[in-house]
């Protein structure tokens, strides 16, 4: 049987079965979870994974069974991923959501936890309509884009890329349910990186908007996705002389665990240390109804919640009551203090 | 000429942000310093400056420390209410006002002191004469009740701590005001004394919230997350501002986490958070906030994680009176979220208990592996009362049914995180990061191995294990307090801050209807069996609350056998300002006539 590096097989990152409809693009992006976090050697126990509610946040279910996890409510899991990092700085947390949790019930609880830069891999799911409700758009709805049943939508986007890259988030990526090989390099890197990490997946809905006048179909997704590079993940533990080098040009990131992701050039010359430069693809993209895909920023730079947070090294959930607790005798002190005789 | 010693009330009329507030707490320590009981109350308006406030000093050798029937002495600073304040005045008030208001007093049946206090203050100093102005009527105060010069000093000193200037400037304020008498007043004439009592060197004066958030930390808080909101706002700030000398280790690393939320709804997510990873995580915030953690109050209730939130009841409903107090928000801290939920909330009555519940909230919570409410109020919260020292916890922290070994999980026959293995309504846990036997917690229906589920009888075996858990939380949560009289005629059952008017209440029922009262002080919900006991042993009860719904008696008629409730009645009442015992005293005597006919 292959292992990993930690001697697991892959196995041990597998989940329940799916019940999500056949053929859905949740399930990939679950496959493409189990197979970065084995291949990235990650530790089941030491992961926390997190997730809203709506279809994407059950997925949680199908893959790391060996991982605690937490389907919290509709909208609000940053919150809890944020208290959880608190009461144990050596979990990692991979999460999670859709874009009616994302983009609409939970965006202010998004849009706060890019803020704080929680460290964290935020995977959105993102197929533009509520399915467990059976079909109503979301606000990622691309305008002008027709699911199977009702109006054409009118309403502008919420792009969640672009919100990200004005809040500064450290790790902005869109990536395609289809496209396994970038995905499994995005989610690789993301997992390498330390802040949050945020992948938007354009990931079909198969059920409720995969019809011919959808933009947001596999079909359409597929024949008009712009990919800004393509990637390679070079693991830290691999010796970079094993690496085969590219024929053309390509530009190396070093992601915080020492690991590299490797950027070969495609169509443009994408710099995603270029804050603009990332607004510009999307923008751009957008106008053409076109789907721009790859890391759009990248910033290893920020400090992260819990690290701004001056806390002990030992996990808070680890530390001992009796330290936990302070002392009586600093009780007595306060207790003089209060009574004027300190 | 009859003085009055130590009997009579203050009202301090003043304008929000003029510094006021130093003046007020200086004349409060002042008087507590010289062992006199003496209690202050800050009735503020929802406004950063310039909306009126008043301050009422009660000094009472009984004790008393709710408002009084009347007010005796009345300080006029603010123009804004000036001829209503006056108006409200009863004959033979003595009234102290600024004269550079320039606004009219005439009341022939009052005793008046008027002085430009203003001018007298811009003398020391131009540019802080507004608010030195208030120290002059302290000085005025001082040396019309013979206030000690030694207590006054220390409140001072204390009032300004370290700042050398202030405390200077501010004494030289006080004898302004002292020398204005000294020249201008015959004091004999004026009826209002202080005499010294003899102080208990182990009492002082704090905040409830500041009890709170003492005691938090001595249940080892790890995990703060907050929404600015009044009147909770420094509970949470006195959390805050207490780790840097109680939890940082050698290297100024801390043991408290502290993440200002986006909204209450983010505050309690994070509290859901910290619980399930296994540190004591806490909130505090006031109505509005519980309504709008309602939703993470259920999900923490059906996935069984341990959290603490404080709620600092203000008036409601809605954005309500947010300075003012209430007991409220009681039935819905019980009940809080959709579907069959209970919750235990701790309800402290004192400072000492404030400071004991902030711990102990957390003994509770992961004992039962639930979220437990401690349940104060703007009353209890943000005003001043004695206290006789914080007790150190006398028990160990309860950290609850946690399994962190493998060795401890093979202990364990046939563990499910849901399963109730010990009969107790009380299951294991394991934490994230421990790799053992995880599960993906969710709120929605699930089994005892924590699978998802829709099964009827699971769902119903589910819930009827939590009903119990909770039911049987009865008999070891914080007791009620009983003060029984042998006649065993009138009990008043009451909870929280009413505490600081039950004594009052108490001795008019007593002196003007001979009635002889027991007492009995809920602690916590769920209701105590001795509660019912108490009912039971007494002809006719009384349920005393801060609200309009009678709120406690009504889950008391909920819960109580059928044959007892006819002799169990309401007295609630509640218009923003702190109980006053005369008007429950009457409600009591309004209910025990409809009960006599």
């Amino acid at each position: 049987m292959k292992l990993n590096v930690i001697d697991l097989p892959k196995d041990d990152y597998k989940g329940g079965p799916s019940t999500l409809c056949p053929g859905c693009g949740h399930d990939q992006i679950s496959n493409v979870i189990i197979n970065a976090a084995w291949e990235n050697g990650v530790r089941p126990e030491k992961l926390a994974k997190m997730s809203g509610i709506g279809c994407s946040s059950k997925t949680p279910a199908y893959f790391l069974g060996q991982s605690h996890g937490f389907n919290t409510v509709h909208g609000r899991m940053p919150t809890v991923t944020t208290g959880a990092a608190m009461g144990n700085r050596d979990l990692t947390f991979l999460a999670v959501s859709g874009d009616g949790d994302s983009a609409s019930i939970g965006i202010g609880h998004f849009i706060h936890a890019v803020r704080r830069n929680l460290d964290m891999v935020y995977v959105l799911e993102n197929n533009g309509v509520y399915g467990l409700t059976k079909g109503q758009y979301s606000a990622t709805a691309v305008k002008g884009s027709k699911k199977k049943k009702g109006p054409v939508n009118k309403q502008q986007p919420i792009d969640l890329c672009k919100l990200a890259i004005n809040l500064g988030c450290t790790f902005v990526a869109r990536s395609f349910s289809g496209s396994r090989k970038q995905l499994t390099a995005l989610m690789r890197a993301a997992m390498s990186h330390k802040g949050f990490a945020f992948i938007d997946v354009i990931s079909p809905c198969v059920t409720f908007n995969n019809n011919e006048e959808s933009l947001q179909s596999y079909t359409y997704v597929k024949d008009n996705d712009v990919e800004l590079h393509a990637y390679d993940y070079i693991p830290h533990r691999l010796p970079i002389e094993e690496v085969d080098i590219p024929e053309g040009q390509f530009n190396d990131i070093t992601l915080f665990d020492g690991s590299i992701l490797r950027l070969e050039t495609l169509g443009s010359d994408h710099d995603p240390n270029d804050a603009m430069a990332a607004l510009t693809a999307l923008h751009t993209a957008e106008a053409e109804n076109k789907h721009v895909t790859g890391l759009l920023y990248f910033d290893p730079t920020q400090a992260t919640a819990v690290e701004e947070q001056n806390l002990v090294q030992t996990p808070l959930s680890e530390v001992d009551d009796e330290i936990m607790r302070p002392s009586s005798a600093s009780l007595d002190t306060l207790n003089a203090r209060f009574r004027g005789k300190a | 000429m009859t003085y009055i010693v130590n009997d009579f009330q203050i009202n301090i009329a003043t304008a929000n942000g003029t510094g006021s507030q130093s003046a007020n707490l200086i004349l409060l320590h002042t008087m507590f310093n010289m062992g006199v009981p003496v209690s202050g109350k800050n009735l503020f308006p929802s406004n950063i400056s310039g909306l009126p406030t008043w301050y009422v000093l009660r000094v009472s050798d009984h004790g008393y420390q709710a408002p009084g029937d009347r007010t005796n002495i009345q300080i006029l600073m603010n123009k804004a209410t000036w001829e209503q304040d006056i108006a409200d005045c009863l004959p033979n008030t003595l009234i102290i006002y600024n004269e550079n208001v320039k606004m009219p007093v005439e009341r022939d049946d009052c005793i008046v002191i008027g002085l430009p206090m203003t001018k007298m203050a811009r003398g020391l100093n131009p540019k802080l004469a507004k608010m030195i102005a208030n120290m002059v009527y302290v000085g005025v105060l001082a040396e019309v009740l013979g206030l000690d010069d030694g207590a006054l000093d220390e409140a001072l000193t204390n009032q300004f701590r370290g700042k050398s200037k202030a405390i200077e400037l501010n004494l030289e304020a006080v004898d302004l005001g002292r020398n204005f008498v000294k020249e201008n007043v015959v004091v004999d004439s004026i009826p209002f004394r202080i005499e010294s009592r003899e102080r208990d060197e182990n009492k002082f004066l704090v905040e409830g919230n500041e009890a709170v958030a003492l005691g938090c930390h001595y249940g080892g808080v790890g995990l703060l997350s907050w929404y600015p909101i009044t009147p909770s706002s420094s509970l949470a700030e006195g959390v805050i501002a207490y780790i840097p000398e109680l939890r940082e280790n050698e290297d100024g690393e801390q043991y408290c986490a502290v993440v200002q939320a986006e909204d209450e709804l983010a505050a309690v997510g994070m509290v859901v958070g910290g619980g399930w990873a296994g540190v004591r995580a806490m909130t505090a915030t006031s109505g509005p906030g519980i309504s709008l953690m309602s939703e993470f109050i259920g999900l923490a209730y059906f996935a069984e994680i341990p959290g603490v939130i404080w709620d600092v009841n203000r008036v409601g409903p809605s954005t309500g009176l947010p300075t003012r107090t209430q007991q409220g928000d009681l039935t819905m801290l019980y009940e809080a979220s959709h579907g069959d939920t209970i919750h235990p909330v701790l309800i402290p009555g004192n400072m000492e208990e404030c400071f004991e519940f902030g711990w102990r909230a957390f003994d509770v919570a992961e004992r039962m592996q639930t979220l437990v409410f401690g349940f104060s109020d703007l009353d209890l919260g943000m005003n001043r009362w004695a206290c006789n020292g914080f007790e150190y916890p006398d028990v160990p922290m309860d950290r609850g049914k946690v399994i962190r070994t493998q060795e401890e999980m093979d202990a364990i026959a046939n563990y499910g995180r849901y399963r109730d293995v010990d009969g107790d309504g009380i299951p294991y846990r394991t934490l994230p990061g421990s790799g053992l036997d995880p599960i993906l917690y969710r709120g929605t229906g699930h089994d005892e191995d924590g699978v998802y589920s829709e099964k009827p009888d699971v769902y119903r075996k589910l819930v009827m294990r939590l009903k119990r858990k909770v039911e049987n939380a009865r008999t070891w949560l914080p007791q009620p307090i009983l003060k029984e009289e042998k006649e065993k005629q009138l009990g008043i059952i009451y909870y929280g801050s009413m505490e600081n008017s039950i004594q009052e209440i108490d001795d008019i029922l007593e002196s003007e209807i001979g009635q002889k009262v027991s007492q009995c002080r809920v602690r916590a919900l769920p209701i105590s069996p001795v509660v019912e006991d108490f009912i039971r042993s007494h002809e006719t009860v009384i349920v005393l609350e801060i609200n309009r719904d009678a709120q406690m008696y009504g889950i008391l008629r909920r819960e109580l056998p059928n044959e007892l409730i006819p002799k169990v009645h309401s007295a609630a009442f509640s218009d923003g300002m702190p109980p006053r015992a005369r008007k429950y005293a009457e409600l009591i005597k309004e209910v025990l006539e409809g009960v006599d006919n």
